[in-house]
């Protein structure tokens, strides 16, 4: 809690050379299986990452990285996990887009959409044991044309669960420009069809990220219902390592290099001297040294035996 | 032994009653779908609950399937056992996602870290409601990894196989034929003698409801009460039907199937189900690679026949597999 620039700098550095070394482990076939990367997309989840209690649940996407991070999932696990081993969080059975941490309270799921009534589940499990705990479903702007959004949007409204549904608007669904697929200037204001509050926030500044999650966190923690957020930002790179990123023109990308949060928050940082370029430098080779470490160690992990494949189908095996 | 459940209870009365002693003996159970609450479930099975256990443990849900099957997913992950109500089996094309993309698979993409016991109990079979509100579908069910599928026949069945179901840490398909439903206990020619004391039923241990040497048949669900009936009329002709009562789809006991087929020689397989690509095949192929060559003279599949169930009565009867067909194929089997 009470993160303050340097500590968002830290958090967003890390996701993002987190993100840099599996992208690598992708490159030299160390990972052999699909990709969805998170750059560009970290002041979302660093924002989020000091307002959360291990109790709240959080249920993530295709682009699930950098949240798991935000929720605290160690390192080396998640690595191991990335890096197909056996001593990933899922055994090697679950990969980049099924990463399931029960006791930090983090799930993924592969399809778009399907986040958001398993985080209503979460929400809906408080609610019966009249706990505090919140419920974050995360989604894209893709995933709010799902059927999915709107029914467990309808469900936590009427019952007035604790979800927070978060949309992360990156402007694509794979190729397709949400202009083309979603008719209001905002999806925030969606809200309105649910008569619960709806916020519009940057999602480049950590900052705002975290105000506006306190906001929403203070509404729903305290019983009055879910919200819904929607947060702007830029995906940096194509929708999964592989796809030529032909769908977008130069000038946008362009856009890239002069609106990358990492940077933003650096040049904050600078101009109102909360910090010199030796200290950011010292935050960096910390974090690099961290992930090294645990990519290191999470390397050391076997690959599964092939008979770990028919394991864990049924708890009861008779 | 106890006391027994009076004769003129419907089973859908005992499902009620089971799932009340069930939600009393275990407050972490939750139930919801359509029309459970104040109405008191389509086929009366949830009535009384919501007055008992409140707002909170039972629920009546809009018409969302895809949200309130996923809901129960991660209320399941978080440590509830819910038990969510699909009207019709043929509602899973609202919510198929959920079902084997997430409630059948997290338990093995998690590498078994999360566990997902949720039970989707839902009404199945033909009662004239045709094509969308006919089918029984449960080997779309067992054809997915990750779903125990589970079809009683009789009432005894029901309230031992649904206590197993709601014991079970795995997700469950628990499948009841509407003709089912709608019995009462005293009406049914066996198991229709159900104890009011808790038991249950383990999965995978098939029935053999009549002994014979002539033909092994093989069933489940209502087509149990069909066969029993059929197997009837063919004992007067002098005919000794074996009737083995699968009980549970997933897991499937094969080996209690194949150690009547090597008594008997003949294989019939009946199934209120789609023919092609199904559980008649299966059981077919299991049973062949659990005999040895020449234990098997005859093989002979009856069920529906690869087209929708239509609504008229006369059309209706032409694809399902009734009393008189089976009769008539089992002489087929015997006479050449």
């Amino acid at each position: 809690m009470n993160y303050s620039l340097p500590d968002y700098y830290r958090t967003m550095f890390l996701m993002r050379t987190f993100e840099d070394m599996v992208l690598k482990g992708g490159e030299s076939r160390t990972i052999h299986g699909e990709l969805h990367l998170g750059h560009g997309h970290e002041a979302i989840a660093a924002g989020m990452a000091g307002m959360l209690r291990k109790s709240d649940a959080l249920v993530s996407t295709h682009r699930a990285h950098l949240h798991a991070i935000a929720k605290d999932v160690p390192l080396v696990p998640l690595f191991a996990e990335l890096f197909e081993r056996e001593t990933g969080l899922c055994k090697g059975k679950g990969g980049h887009m099924h990463l399931f941490a029960p006791e930090y309270n983090f799930f993924c799921t592969g399809i778009v959409g399907a986040s958001i009534p398993a985080a209503l589940g979460y929400a809906y499990a408080a609610w019966v044991r009249e706990r505090d705990d919140v419920s974050i479903g995360v989604t894209g702007d893709g995933g709010v044309n799902t059927g999915a959004f709107h029914e467990s949007l309808n469900l936590a409204a009427i019952w007035k669960l604790p979800l927070i549904v978060l949309v992360e608007n990156n402007r694509y669904a794979i190729s397709v420009p949400i202009g083309q697929v979603v008719p209001t200037p905002t999806i925030a204001e969606r809200s309105c069809a649910y008569n619960i509050p709806g916020m519009l926030v940057d999602g480049s500044d950590p900052e705002a990220v975290a105000d506006t999650m306190k906001e929403a966190l203070d509404h729903t923690r305290s019983g009055k219902g879910p919200v819904l957020i929607e947060a702007t930002c830029l995906r940096m790179r194509a929708h999964w390592e592989g796809d030529l990123d032909l769908y977008r023109c130069k000038s946008e990308k362009e856009e890239f290099q002069s609106k990358d949060p990492l940077k933003l928050v650096r040049e904050k940082m600078l101009t109102k001297s909360i910090c010199n370029s030796e200290q950011l430098e010292t935050i960096q080779n910390e974090v690099i040294l961290e992930l090294q470490n645990a990519l290191e160690e999470a390397c050391l992990g076997k690959l599964p035996e092939p008979s770990e494949a028919f394991t864990d189908v049924f708890v009861d095996t008779n | 032994m106890g006391d027994l459940f009076p004769s003129h209870t419907t089973a859908s009365q005992l499902l009620a009653q089971t799932f009340d002693s069930e939600m009393e003996r275990d407050n972490q159970i939750v139930l919801f779908g359509e029309d459970v609450g104040l109405m008191g479930g389509v086929w009366g099975h949830t009535r009384g609950l919501l007055r008992k256990y409140g707002e909170r443990r039972v629920q009546d849900t809009p018409i969302s399937e895809m949200g309130f099957i996923g809901m129960a997913v991660g209320a399941a992950q978080s440590g509830l056992r819910p038990i969510v109500d699909l009207m019709f089996s043929d509602f899973i094309g609202a919510c198929l996602d959920q079902v084997y993309n997430a409630m059948a698979k997290n338990h093995y993409m998690s590498g078994g870290n999360v566990r997902v016991p949720v039970v989707v109990e839902t009404a199945a079979g033909c009662i004239g409601a045709a094509a969308q509100h006919s089918q029984c579908l449960w080997g779309l069910f067992a054809h997915l990894p990750g779903m125990r599928v589970v079809v009683p026949s009789c009432p005894y069945d029901l309230k031992g196989l649904l206590i197993q179901s709601i014991e079970s840490d795995d997700p469950v398909i628990f499948i009841e034929h509407k003709l089912l439903l709608l019995t009462k206990l005293g009406d049914i020619p066996f198991g229709g003698e159900v104890p009011t004391d808790r038991y249950s039923i383990p999965f995978g241990h098939a029935e053999i409801r009549k002994q014979g040497k002539d033909v092994t048949l093989v069933t489940l669900g209502h087509s149990v009460v069909q066969a029993w009936q059929a197997a009837e009329i063919l004992a007067s002709d002098g005919i000794e039907v074996e009737l083995v009562d699968l009980r549970t789809v997933v897991p499937l006991d094969i080996k209690t199937v194949a150690n009547s087929v090597k008594k008997t020689g003949r294989l019939l397989v009946v199934d209120e189900d789609y023919l092609s690509f199904g559980l008649s095949g299966e059981v077919v192929a299991r049973v062949v690679e659990n005999i040895n060559t020449g234990e098997l003279r005859k093989v002979q599949r009856l069920a529906v026949l690869d087209v929708p169930i239509p609504a008229s009565l006369p059309l209706e009867q032409a694809v399902l597999p009734t009393k008189d067909k089976i009769v008539s194929a089992v002489h087929t089997m015997m006479s050449n």
